[in-house]
């Protein structure tokens, strides 16, 4: 072999990619514009707002019960999540006792509602990825099998609008118990499909392992919650920390990460779903007929003044409505915090150093919902 | 992977104990405390609130290392309140944090020095209620248009719609009983 003469030094120049706001990775219409280097992405800019409808304002001229549905309308992957903590600000401002049937109902609802978005993640995930077709179909199948079951409920697909300050909006169906315990043999099986198909496999890893790295102080400073900090080895999960509805009484595990890769927030996230399932089974034994609303729920619902930042614990981490209430029957000013939002302005730092190819799936592993981080 | 003592047992059994605490890392800043519906509330004044911020990040026993939140809220006339809900991961306790500003004088440091994450919360407010942040690194708008920086639209005087009257110049405000 002749040896090689010493390499030329070359002038480069940065390149300016843009990539959306229409593009088929950017789940929804989010636009980055990277500065790449050869194959090495030096730069990012975030561009959000393209799904911005000014759903806070709104909320400001709806009365209490009319806001529920926009909530859906914020997160609309995990509807019955984001129903929730708007239903208990305005419980906590009125100082509502809600019924114990309601709470568990909403804890199952919720938990299925996690395991349907999470589904979701995973089969977009595998699009992300590259694994085209097998994955996305299988797990729209086991998400279009829980939502068959939120449409026997609430008589919706997607935009529920079932829970109420109170409790919900009308007693679920008769055979719900056994229909949820039916869903759930099914969706156990498809955890198991997803985790076989993809977790275990040699392209798979090698195209998520050790990319996408953020470490936990950053993760903590950048503020971000939900499978993205707990990948990085955070175990804060609202469900544990600050017990809401019947957290308490029952048992889970809260899955974290080592590395805080990519491919830990994959497993977070299938961990997270056979804990869902868990919390769902513990649920279903413990639910026992009874009122579902307060015996004296007033006709139109006024609050004291007030305010107050109540979280939860959604798919994608914690969804907090700050309600401020001056008196009356609407907010005076309300505020949803989005748990996609906090965890998109981490995406330059984990995007930055790593090639072209790996800023999709980066940015695929935080799972972002546009419509939420816009409102 | 799991974690069963997720955080340590909350400072926060009732609302006066944290209180006596957040004072004590407050020292030399003129705060005062409010008991609101959830978490303490604490009022400090605008020129302080970054300083008092910082003490309370770098306080061993405060520890607030988590920005929750940072939104602003119209008082209608009486100003506006910037607000800032802070969570301490090690700790596991809330506290709000409250700077109050006149509405003809709109402008405070900003607290990504202390926080990175209040950066896209900073941008949101300064496009939606006007509030200046003196330093921000990076103060574009977030969600509104580039170009639209004369309006604020969560302010309360800000109508809720405009409709664009097409035959004839400029723009009809529609009021509220028109909407």
């Amino acid at each position: 072999m002749t040896s090689m003469a010493p390499e030329q030094e070359f002038e480069t120049q940065d390149l300016m990619i843009n990539m959306g706001p229409q593009h088929p990775a950017t789940h929804g219409v989010f636009r980055m514009v990277l500065q790449v280097d050869g194959e090495v992405v030096r730069d990012v800019v975030s561009h959000i707002g393209y799904m911005h409808r000014g759903g806070e304002k709104l909320s400001e001229t709806m009365d209490f019960r009319q806001g529920i549905g926009f909530m859906d309308r914020t997160e609309y992957l995990a509807q019955f999540n984001a129903e929730l903590s708007y239903v208990m600000a305005v419980e906590k401002l009125m100082d509502i006792e809600v019924p114990e049937r309601s709470q568990w109902i909403r804890m199952i609802l919720c938990e299925l509602n996690r395991l349907s978005s999470h589904f979701m993640f995973t089969g977009a995930f595998g699009t992300d990825v590259g694994v085209f077709g097998t994955g996305f179909t299988y797990a729209f199948r086991e998400r279009e099998n829980i939502l068959d079951l939120f449409e026997e409920i609430t008589g919706d697909r997607l935009m529920y609008a079932y829970f109420r300050p109170g409790g919900l909006a009308w007693e679920v169906t008769d055979n719900f118990v056994a229909r949820v315990r039916e869903v759930l043999n099914v969706s156990k099986q498809g955890i198991k499909d997803m985790d076989g198909l993809l977790t275990e496999n040699e392209i798979f890893k090698a195209r998520t392992q050790g990319i996408g790295v953020i470490s936990a102080a950053d993760a903590i400073d950048w503020g971000s919650t939900g499978p993205v900090l707990r990948a990085s080895g955070v175990p804060l999960d609202l469900r544990r920390t600050e017990p809401y509805l019947k957290y308490a009484e029952v048992d889970f595990d809260v899955p974290v990460g080592k590395v805080g890769d990519v491919y830990d927030r994959w497993l977070v996230r299938i961990e997270e779903m056979r804990q869902s399932v868990r919390i769902i089974e513990q649920c279903l034994t413990k639910l026992q007929p009874g009122p579902i609303l307060p015996e004296r729920m007033p006709r139109m619902l006024r609050t004291p003044p007030g305010e107050v930042y109540l979280r939860t614990e959604a798919p994608r981490g914690e969804y907090g409505i700050y309600m401020v209430s001056k008196g009356g029957n609407r907010p005076h000013r309300l505020k949803i915090r989005s748990a996609c939002f906090a965890n998109l302005q981490a995406l330059r730092d984990m995007t930055i150093g790593s090639y072209v190819a790996d800023a999709v799936v980066i940015l695929g592993s935080l799972d972002i919902v546009l419509c939420e981080v816009d409102r | 992977m799991t974690s069963e003592d997720a955080a340590a047992a909350p400072l926060q059994s009732f609302d006066g104990t944290i209180w006596s605490a957040v004072d004590k890392a407050l020292s030399g800043i003129s705060a005062q405390p409010e008991r609101g519906v959830q978490d303490v509330i604490v009022h400090i004044p605008r020129d302080e609130v970054i300083r008092g911020l910082r003490a309370l990040k770098t306080n061993a026993d405060m520890a607030f290392d988590y920005l929750r939140c940072l939104t602003c809220v119209d008082n209608e006339g009486d100003g506006m309140d910037v607000v800032y809900m802070l969570y301490s991961t090690t700790k596991g306790h809330n506290l709000t944090v409250k700077a109050h500003l006149d509405a003809n004088d709109l402008h405070l440091d900003t607290a990504t020095t202390v926080w990175r994450a209040a950066n896209w919360y900073e941008r949101e407010v300064m496009e939606m209620f006007g509030v200046r942040f003196r330093n921000h690194p990076d103060p574009r708008t977030l969600l509104m248009p580039e170009d639209l920086t004369d309006t604020f639209p969560l302010r309360k005087d800000h109508p809720l719609a405009e409709i664009e009257v097409l035959q004839g110049e400029g723009i009809a405000w529609a009021t509220e009983e028109s909407v």
